[in-house]
């Protein structure tokens, strides 16, 4: 609990830093005093375009996307005991991918507001199925992994099916599949601000009660914990980050599986501070993801699920030998 | 405080679990439940700790009809340690017993109290664990973590505890530890509910014992005859 002061202070200041690195460089060189001129001025010059338009709603979609998966990850992985649980693992991110993809196709004509809101009540609907598995008595953190999974795969198989039949632009499925913050404007951003909100309120009364969870049904509902209740609420706001997560960046892998994990690890076990820490600590690592995956391979950019995937795999290899 | 058991039945799928139990179990006691697997325990203990509700009968606590409540209501009354539970691999024991002062109302903000503070500690010295409060519960030996789990139980502070097959698989003097512990800690205050197949042990260290057999309750009172007779009638011995 004393570290987390600590931990956060400095996640505040690597996200200064990452945004900093997110507006003042890309592909088109922009010095310092014109940098500043162009953040600080109004104006319609190029430099002020190429911040305000295109840069800046990019890194505010990276924190936010980052944001959600990480607080998703925490909240599924403690309301069904499993260290695996995550919004895209566990089929949660599986029924706005469908949504996603039918309207990259061409099958679903609707806004950005619209399509935000289908894709995460189709995120709800994956939640609501996973709450209900969780919530069968004997349903062991094992058996409910083998059937997120199996959702997840059903999802992303028909999301890979709706694109290839409409013979989307593989650039674009490609982007979609590894997720991506390309092109993203705040028109793409503002509908997912609200869930966000919603996601995080809805989670804050069961926050606290998760910890008794972690003692299982019984104990935790003689604790006066509620499991039942506090478990559907949790999975409940995790759909809803997530999907909203999906909305805006298509499947960013492993943020939402490792964030909890290194968040264990940097202030100890307490959900709540778990909790708290996932917020900056999923926006810092899809902040620099999204950086690497821009800035590397300039003019050309990798999903940034690459990234993630190359961070997040050894750490949780890591975890698997040595903490879990 | 006296919990009274009036009637109680449980049938599940056209099958009676229970049948009538009828039996008196008070504070400042240790009372064994003892019976052959299958004779409705752990079901009596589930119908008491609200998880299940019972298909006919009722169970007051002191005046209250507590089978009238909501199961949050009843917890308020009752401490449960399970059989067979895995705790968190992380939990440490202090953090375990701390457990068992959570407030569910104000989880969010949940600080230990100074009170909290001395509740844990001196819980930690009733089950002679203090000195084990850093080290986590998985790496204890079995005797050990019996003793932090009822360190768990009492540290909420309700009247009753209720213990289902707490004990197998520890050895005999692991068990007989736990024993007087559980005696010790009943002559403190608490009435302590333990179901167990140890019919020795519940002669030497129990104040009453309430036998079921086929959901039935056959026998209850002082551990003063031949429990074995009880646990195996003549018609099934030999």
């Amino acid at each position: 609990m004393k570290r987390v002061p600590l931990v956060v202070g400095a996640l505040a200041l690597l996200l200064v830093l990452g945004v900093l690195i997110g507006v003042a460089l890309g592909p088109v060189k922009i010095d310092a005093h014109r940098l500043i001129s162009a953040i600080l001025l109004h104006g319609d010059s190029a430099d002020h375009v190429l911040i305000w338009d295109l840069r800046m709603p990019r890194v505010v979609a990276a924190l936010l996307v980052g944001s959600c998966l990480g607080v998703a990850g925490c909240l599924l992985q403690s309301a069904t005991r499993n260290p695996i649980g995550d919004p895209q693992l566990f089929g949660l991110g599986g029924g706005a991918a469908i949504v996603q993809a039918l309207a990259m196709a061409g099958l679903l004509r609707m806004g950005a507001w619209g399509l935000v809101v289908l894709s995460v009540v189709a995120s709800l609907v994956g939640a609501g199925a996973i709450a209900l598995f969780a919530s069968r008595q004997g349903m062991s953190p094992a058996r409910l992994a083998l059937i997120g999974i199996s959702l997840s795969a059903l999802a992303a198989a028909a999301a890979t099916g709706i694109l290839a039949e409409a013979r989307v632009f593989s650039q674009q499925s490609l982007n979609f599949v590894g997720g991506s913050f390309v092109n993203r404007g705040w028109r793409d951003l503002l509908p997912a601000l609200p869930f966000f909100g919603i996601g995080l309120v809805l989670a804050l009364p069961v926050v606290g009660k998760l910890n008794a969870l972690a003692l299982g049904d019984r104990l935790s509902a003689n604790l006066g914990a509620e499991p039942i209740r506090t478990r559907a609420v949790a999975i409940a706001s995790s759909g809803i980050l997530g999907g909203a997560a999906v909305a805006v960046a298509g499947l960013v892998g492993f943020v939402g599986l490792m964030v909890p994990h290194l968040a264990r690890l940097l202030v100890g076990h307490d959900i709540r501070t778990v909790f708290i820490v996932s917020i900056p600590l999923g926006a810092v690592i899809t902040l620099y993801a999204d950086q690497v995956a821009r800035l590397v391979f300039v003019p050309s950019e990798i999903p940034v699920g690459l990234v993630t995937a190359l961070v997040g795999a050894p750490l949780m290899i890591y975890v698997a030998r040595r903490v879990l | 405080m006296i919990l009274t058991m009036e009637a109680l039945s449980f049938v599940r799928q056209g099958r009676a679990i229970l049948s009538n139990a009828t039996a008196v179990i008070s504070d400042h006691a240790l009372t064994c439940l003892v019976g052959p697997n299958a004779a409705g325990k752990t079901t009596l203990l589930r119908i008491l700790s609200g998880e299940l509700r019972a298909t006919s009968g009722r169970f007051l606590v002191g005046n209250t009809d507590a089978s009238a409540l909501s199961q949050r209501e009843i917890a308020r009354y009752f401490s449960i340690i399970p059989q067979g539970v895995q705790p968190p691999p992380h939990l440490t024991v202090s953090e375990l017993v701390a457990l068992g002062r959570f407030p569910p109302n104000r989880a969010l903000w949940w600080r230990l109290s100074e009170q909290d503070r001395e509740v844990i500690h001196a819980c930690l010295a009733r089950c002679q664990i203090e000195q084990l409060s850093k080290q986590r519960v998985e790496d204890l030996s079995g005797g050990e973590q019996q003793r932090a789990w009822l360190a768990f139980g009492l540290a909420q502070g309700k009247t009753f505890l209720l213990l289902d097959e707490t004990l197998d698989g520890l050895d005999i003097f692991a068990k007989r530890s736990f024993f007087q512990l559980l005696k010790e800690v009943a002559s403190e205050g608490e009435g302590v509910l333990l179901t167990t197949h140890d019919l020795d042990l519940v002669t030497n260290f129990a104040d009453r014992v309430v036998v079921l057999s086929s959901g039935r309750v056959s026998y209850e009172g002082p551990p003063n005859l031949n429990l074995q007779h009880l646990f195996f009638p003549a018609s099934s011995r030999d």
